[in-house]
């Protein structure tokens, strides 16, 4: 038995020394390609997750202990900026979608737009506004009821809405023009955002906006300096990237598995690391210094690291030349995303997902108010939670064999309710035992983690899927145009999501976290959204039932993605022959 | 040979991709690269014009305007607030279930139901040539309608409100009603209220047994009452405080600002004898340095001194007092008839109780206290520079062996780092009380009342 064992580990040692830097025939991606994938993602991923720490919500620490602006206000703050969202959107879509590359008549009119709103959105953060309204009409009465805002800084946070998009948009077409051709769809991002993005994580730790008096006058300056940090990306491009590394449906399972998986150590180490800095910070997670020298300093380093890496990570979509791919005006998009089935069950899920929006992060509370949990043992509480997921994970191209996806997706949301369902019990029963709560709710954390790792990897796939399937469809990807289903979804979802917020108001959560503190009130403020949770998570199991795209549509569909690009390449080089 | 056999079984999925490949590859005709249709799905459609596209298209902006217009509707409708919310209660009785601040309103009274909320705003020039905003707000109350209730939370984390008024015919005040005011300075109660009254802007029921809430900015109402406006070197007004790391550093807490004079005057509170019980989140985040309690107190309910992070003494007095000391005198008990830390008639201490009480040194749980909370006191003791501070012990009258009958939650005791994992604070039993800290006993100000 060792024997046989170890006849495999040498073959699969000169498997890799043999195709170290040529991949093996079949494959795309050689061994060296895994090592920078390992290293590139790892640290793009945890320098995105260090930017989860700061961001403009009401569960980031730095609003929770410095800024402390109203719950409602965020949600208010996205209302305001709701009616002109949909038109930029669609104009992003147009761009996105042709990768940047437009007609120059087009382009030209979209250059002109958008530093025109560059212009409109300073007037307004500048120029009093409001004082050209009758100050006792209804409507500056309506805009000062609202929490947080009044019609001064409504006008400053519409302004800052209009600016951002306007450079935001500007930049989307410069950026993707230049870069794009040589970076790929994906990573191009990073090459001109890592600089200023790094700029920004420093200055808003030094900012002292949250010592402003005046709650209205803080909560449109902190939003203006976000809108500013957020024009700047470090999403985890690289990772996309190396999802869609191989047009080989195999290999794609394979690398996701093993190098991206692997990859994830980098964040999991920081995850046990953070804390335990937190800890000795006098102040802990409310500590100031956190955010001017932790965070910086962290983000910083990974994002270098990123940087050194992300030229060796390729994607390889099977795809006709830039020059020769298929224009995409507004309607073709349109239609094109409505015509693919799976993108309906996809946002059906979407949708039903919604029932849980406005829910405050149950891990969190559970570590910091239920079980008072900081320092090292937060850390290794945290660590474990979220490591429990990574075995079960190396696991997944034998499940992904073993069980069709629709089996895996509806197992994953009956797990999900009855996990929660778990938690609501402990929650509802050991109340007045925090410590004994919390082991409980720890324990189904765990297993709810171990159980969620393959289904999110199924998830991925199946996202990369409806993809390729839509390339098929439509000679285009359309990632963007594909978020009109959110606006069919909207009314509902804004609808729902608001209820949340608004249950949770009136059990005492408003900008003071400390509520949470007060047992009787924790105990609503976290059951509640859990028991909407688990109505979704059974809900959700319906769509999946339609899912019918197996592994031999996929091998088709990619066989006639490379035909395509087979073809297209050959008569470009027809043309190129001909032309001399 | 056997290498390259075993380097192929290793590489066997790969080739299923490739196979399917090259079966499509010569089914699919170049001139149908963009039309060829994989069996089971949709037909591809690319650089064609849609059948029908013009209905589709209104189809699709009709549906879309539409669904638009509802979120729009429906976020605003749900987040708009109207400044005041009321409940019809079962008895037919109204509560006022959540305030939310028009804006800059200060005062507020709580009588009847407000139906209307009219505001005025002007524009003045200010001192520095600014033009400096103002409003004025007019409620208009249906008379018709008096408030019974008020709800728990009904003003939580309202930070502009200065003044409550409460009206004669509010019969229930929850006791979590005024939990995180930043800027209440006081409430008031109507003589004729039957069940509250208010001492000096600090909320009690009528039979001063229960201590319901003392504002949070109270202090700003002393200073004003006391007289004092201070000023910097600049001349602005402005906020004393003991100065920076006094105690770590052993400097003099007291400077030109903050006098022993004012920490009497401003920050220091005499619980009125007639109280037996405080409620929870009572004096939650004040800025109290000292606070007397009477003997006789039985009951710190959970987070009854929750956040009080200055507060450096909670001691006993003993005497009557009433709390109705001439506006411009100060009641502080006499030195013989205070006793360092909590009252000997305390029988249960809530919790988190003390949460944050980081200032504090000494605590001495007496012999009658028979339940402790989970997490009393909770980040009340701290290790800075090695040295430990706060209450980092806790002074227990019962015996270890009597102790055992206590009902206590899990982390009473309150924890501190130290190194990479916290230690628990330790628990000293069979304790006498100690003495009052001579050096820093105060002269009265005033003798208690007979």
């Amino acid at each position: 038995m060792a024997k046989v064992n170890m006849e495999k580990v040498k073959a699969f040692a000169g498997d890799i020394r043999q195709h170290w830097s040529k991949p093996a025939e079949g494959r795309y991606v050689p061994y060296r390609e895994y090592k920078d994938i390992f290293i590139a993602v790892g640290s793009n991923y945890a320098g995105s997750k260090m930017l989860e720490y700061l961001w403009f919500g009401a569960s980031c620490y730095l609003m929770m202990y410095h800024y402390k602006l109203p719950y409602l206000t965020y949600a208010i703050i996205g209302l305001i900026n709701m009616p002109l969202n949909y038109v930029w959107t669609m104009i992003g879509w147009l761009i996105n979608d042709n990768l940047g590359f437009l007609e120059k008549k087009k382009e030209r009119i979209l250059y002109g737009l958008y530093f025109g709103l560059i212009v409109v959105g300073l007037t307004l953060i500048i120029a009093p506004v409001s004082l050209l309204f009758n100050q006792n009409g209804a409507f500056v009465t309506f805009m000062n009821g609202l929490e947080g805002v009044n019609c001064d800084s409504a006008f400053k946070i519409l302004g800052t809405h209009i600016l951002w998009n306007g450079w935001a948009g500007a930049r989307n077409i410069f950026w993707r023009k230049k870069l794009l051709p040589k970076f790929g769809r994906y990573k191009y991002s990073l090459y001109c955002d890592v600089i200023p993005k790094c700029i920004m994580v420093i200055v808003l730790g030094w900012l002292p906006i949250y010592a402003i008096d005046d709650v209205v006058e803080r909560v449109w300056k902190a939003n203006l300096a976000f809108a500013v940090y957020c024009i700047f990306g470090f999403g985890n491009s690289l990772e996309a990237c190396a999802q869609n590394i191989s047009p080989n449906t195999h290999e794609r399972v394979l690398v996701r598995t093993y190098p991206i998986k692997l990859s994830h150590l980098a964040h999991s180490i920081m995850a046990i690391v953070l804390p335990v800095i937190v800890g000795f910070l006098p102040g802990k997670w409310e500590d100031i210094n956190l955010y001017r020298w932790v965070l910086p300093i962290t983000f910083c380093t990974f994002a270098l690291l990123t940087m050194v890496f992300a030229g060796r990570v390729k994607e390889r979509i099977p795809q006709p030349p830039l020059e020769k791919k298929v224009q995409i005006n507004f309607w073709d998009g349109m239609f094109g995303v409505m015509r693919n089935k799976y993108k309906w069950v996809q946002n059906v899920v979407y949708l039903l997902d919604s029932l849980g929006n406005g829910m405050l992060p149950f891990a969190t509370i559970l570590y910091l108010y239920t079980m008072r949990l900081y320092g090292l043992t937060y850390s290794l509480i945290v660590a474990l939670v979220s490591f429990a997921g990574t075995p079960p994970d190396f696991f997944t191209p034998y499940f992904m064999k073993r069980f069709s996806y629709k089996q895996i997706m509806i197992f994953y949301q009956l797990s999900r309710a009855a996990g929660n369902a778990m938690i609501v019990g402990a929650l509802l029963f050991l109340n007045g035992n925090p410590t004994l709560c919390g082991i409980v709710c720890v324990v189904v954390l765990i297993l709810m983690e171990m159980t969620k790792t393959v289904p999110t990897s199924v998830g991925h796939d199946m996202d990369i899927r409806i993809n390729d399937y839509q390339m098929y469809l439509s000679g285009e990807r359309l990632e963007s145009f594909s978020g009109v289903f959110g606006w069919f979804t909207g009314p509902i979802t804004s609808f729902v999501g608001l209820i949340i917020p608004l249950l949770l108001l009136a059990h005492g959560f408003n900008s003071n976290w400390d509520v949470l503190y007060v047992d009787d009130s924790r105990l609503w403020i976290i059951t509640i959204p859990i028991i909407i949770d688990i109505i979704g998570y059974l809900l959700m199991t319906i769509p999946y039932i339609f899912w019918d795209y197996d592994d031999d549509k996929q091998n088709k569909v990619m066989a006639v993605l490379r035909r395509r690009e087979e073809v297209t390449l050959a008569n470009e080089m027809r043309e190129v022959d001909v032309n001399g | 040979m056997a290498k390259r056999e075993k380097t192929k079984k290793v590489h066997k999925n790969n080739l299923v991709d490739q196979s399917v490949y090259d079966a499509y590859k010569d089914a699919i005709p170049e001139d149908q690269i963009w039309d060829y249709q994989v069996e089971g799905l949709q037909k591809p459609h690319i650089r064609k014009p849609f059948e029908n596209a013009k209905a589709k298209k209104i189809a699709v902006v009709v549906t879309l305007v539409i669904a638009i217009g509802l979120s729009i509707f429906f976020s605003f409708w749900i987040l708009h607030n109207d400044p005041f919310k009321y409940t019809v209660l079962d008895d037919g009785s109204t509560e006022l279930t959540r305030f939310s601040n028009p804006g800059d309103l200060l005062e507020l009274r709580v009588d009847y139901v407000v139906s209307e909320v009219k505001s005025n705003t002007w524009f003045e020039k200010n001192d520095k040539g600014e033009n400096e905003k103002h409003v004025e707000y007019e409620l208009v109350p249906d008379e018709t309608t008096p408030v019974a209730a008020i709800h728990e939370y009904a003003f939580n984390c309202d930070e502009k409100i200065r003044v409550i008024e409460i009206g004669k015919d509010v019969t229930y005040i929850d006791e979590k009603a005024f939990y995180s005011c930043y800027a209440l300075r006081e409430i008031r109660v109507d003589e004729d209220n039957p069940n509250y009254k208010d001492i000096d802007g600090v909320l009690f029921t009528k039979d001063g047994e229960t201590l319901i809430c003392y504002p949070i900015d109270h202090d700003a109402y002393l200073r004003e009452r006391f007289n004092w406006h201070v000023l910097n070197e600049k001349g602005e007004e402005i906020q004393p405080w003991p100065t920076g790391d006094w105690k770590t550093k052993g400097l003099d807490k007291y400077n030109d600002y903050y006098t022993r004079e004012y920490e009497d005057q401003v920050n220091t509170y005499v619980v009125p004898s007639t109280v037996k019980r405080i409620a929870p989140l009572a004096f939650n985040y004040s800025e109290l340095f000292r606070l007397y309690l009477p003997e006789g107190l039985e009951r710190l309910e959970t987070m009854a001194i929750f956040r009080n992070w200055h507060i450096e003494r909670v001691d006993t007095y003993t005497g009557e007092y009433k709390g109705d000391e001439p506006l411009d005198e100060k009641f502080i008990p006499a030195t013989e008839n205070v006793k360092y830390s909590l009252p000997d008639s305390l029988a249960y201490i809530g919790s988190d109780c003390f949460n944050s009480a980081i200032e504090m040194d000494y605590i001495y749980i007496p012999e009658n206290v028979t339940f402790i909370g989970h997490h009393a006191f909770w980040g009340a003791a701290r290790k800075e520079d090695g040295r430990l501070f706060g209450l980092y012990e806790i002074h227990l009258a019962r015996s270890e062996e009597a102790f055992k009958e206590v009902e206590c939650g899990p982390s009473w005791k309150g924890e501190y780092d130290n190194g990479l994992f916290p230690k628990t604070s330790s628990v000293i039993y069979g304790e006498t009380r100690l003495p009052l800290p001579e050096a820093e006993t105060p002269e009265p100000d005033t003798a208690p009342a007979e």
